[in-house]
């Protein structure tokens, strides 16, 4: 794998039973960036995502990631756990150190700092022991944006993070990425709703289009290519 | 409290082997609420007892006969049904169908025919022999240490399967070494104590456990002490009034669910009347006694 990536896909094609869902993707997303990915619903933004991380059944291609050796952050679109279990939320954002600690270690001072300073960040470390049911759909969302950040993972992918949360939270949410990127050099993928929102976060997007990439650059460009598109 | 003196005199392989039965499957029983799967526990004791009726038939040990045809099930139940047009729940119930009928049908060969099927089903916990409880300890035991050893990578991907195969977890694997855990414990247990005293340990004292805490380590404590008081409670019960021991303790079970109920809407109040069992008020909290709930910020 080129060292200068932290995800690579080629010629990636992924279908659930007969429905392709993403045909022939290739994609290089570099270290220390942030990348939108945006485009209409059902265009397979999630899908690429999951592809990414192993959850997607790839038909054909392949994706090179470091992954294997060091798991990524993840926020699926689906904010769910199901609020029947007897756990708090701090031990929902403590599942991102089982990279670290396996199935027998304790969890030590350190990483206990480290939680606190996560859940302080997001506002939630008052409510550590509420159960994920008995939180607002905001502070779920924030709940498991903390649980990627607490693995720790170099690469973050993060499926429509904000989309549960007021403007003020989510303009908070998307500087704090991207700090995360400027300052800690992390590489943060993020499907996103919004164009214009995705224009300003970062110098280039990714427009995913009918199951393909069909833009990779700066957002004028892209609006360029859909003037190009829309001329008769 | 003579009377219960007695029961321990006369009958202690009957309370051990109850109190190892309630042990293991209530913490079973917690996770499977947990996964949503409780009907599993019913189809497994059904497939259990079929497997024993089956033995009658072909002459093989009963041990072997329920392990074999439990530990089957769970291979196809193990499958991942989630991209299946077929639901677990609907295979689930046509092994049960199955299971019940198959039953039914090997031991109408026997000379006992239903009676048999029925004292399969309803079991006798009283009639425990020795050579049972080791059987029981040799296989719950370590069932129980693994499920209670294993709890975190267990719990991570009953909680989020996706997130758990992000983070490097096997879930497949771990799927199936809980059920076979799980179906190990079942064919194991309904031999001793009947399909449907199993499947009352699987479900009560845990649903009585998780009316009354938010914690997972409490829910599993509390599901053990509940089943160890419905198994003493049903004991007694059967030796004072001489009920059948079995239904005495399903009875018990149910009565100390009953019993919780209250107990936890009173919880519930006071949680939510006490700020302190909550996030610390401040100045944008709803007043004191407010219920509106607090805006996203």
């Amino acid at each position: 794998m080129d060292e200068r990536f932290a995800i690579q896909c080629v010629n990636l094609h992924v279908a659930y039973g007969r429905q392709d869902v993403l045909c022939g993707v290739s994609l290089d997303i570099p270290r220390g960036v942030l990348l939108p990915i945006v485009g209409p619903n059902g265009a397979g933004k999630t899908t690429l995502l999951k592809a990414m991380l192993g959850l997607a059944p790839i038909r054909k291609g392949y994706v090179q990631t470091p992954f294997l050796f060091s798991p990524p952050g993840y926020v699926p679109q689906q904010k769910t756990i199901d609020p029947i279990h007897p756990v708090s939320l701090l031990r929902i954002v403590e599942m991102g150190l089982y990279p670290r600690l396996g199935w027998w270690k304790r969890i030590g001072r350190d990483e206990r700092a480290r939680m606190q300073s996560i859940l302080d960040r997001f506002g939630l470390w008052a409510h550590r022991h509420k159960t994920f049911g008995e939180l607002s759909g905001g502070m779920k969302q924030k709940t498991l944006l903390a649980r990627a950040l607490s693995t720790g993972a170099e690469v973050l992918l993060l499926d429509e993070p904000t989309s549960e949360l007021d403007e003020e939270t989510e303009q908070e949410i998307l500087s704090q990425l991207q700090s995360l990127v400027r300052e800690r050099g992390k590489t943060v993928v993020l499907v996103h709703h919004g164009l214009h929102q995705a224009a300003r976060l970062a110098p280039r997007i990714c427009w995913v289009e009918y199951g393909q990439v069909r833009w990779m650059d700066s957002a004028d460009g892209l609006q360029g290519a859909g003037r190009e598109r829309a001329r008769p | 409290m003579n009377g219960t003196m007695d029961l321990w005199g006369q009958f202690p392989l009957a309370i051990a082997a109850g109190l190892l039965v309630g042990a293991t499957c209530s913490v079973l029983g917690t996770l499977i609420i947990l996964k949503r799967a409780v009907f599993i526990g019913i189809v497994l004791s059904e497939v259990a007892i079929c497997g024993i009726a089956l033995s009658f038939v072909t002459g093989v040990p009963p041990l072997v006969g329920s392990l074999g045809l439990t530990l089957g099930s769970v291979g196809l139940l193990a499958w991942p049904y989630e991209q299946s047009r077929i639901p677990r729940d609907t295979v689930l119930g046509l092994i049960f169908v199955l299971a019940t009928a198959g039953a039914l049908l090997l031991v109408s060969h026997s000379g006992f025919g239903i009676q048999e099927i029925k004292s399969l089903v309803y079991g006798d916990l009283i009639l425990a022999q020795e050579a049972d409880l080791r059987v029981l300890i040799g296989v719950l035991v370590p069932v129980l240490a693994g499920t209670m050893i294993f709890l975190r990578p267990l719990l991570n991907t009953f909680l989020d399967r996706d997130m758990s195969q992000v983070l490097g977890i096997w879930v497949a694997l771990w799927d199936v070494l809980f059920f076979v855990g799980l179906g190990l414990a079942i064919a194991v247990a309904a031999r001793t104590t009947g399909a449907v005293l199993v499947f009352a340990y699987l479900t009560a004292p845990p649903a009585a456990a998780l009316l009354l805490s938010r914690r997972l380590g409490t829910v599993l404590a509390l599901a053990v002490v509940f089943s160890a008081l419905a198994t003493l409670w049903g004991l007694h019960l059967s030796f004072l009034y001489d009920w059948p021991t079995n239904p005495a303790i399903c009875l018990a079970a149910v009565l100390i669910f009953l019993a919780v109920l209250p107990l936890a809407a009173l919880q519930r109040r006071w949680r939510g009347s006490s700020p302190s069992a909550g996030a610390p008020m401040d100045e944008s909290d709803p007043p004191a006694g407010c219920r509106h709930r607090r805006p996203n910020r």
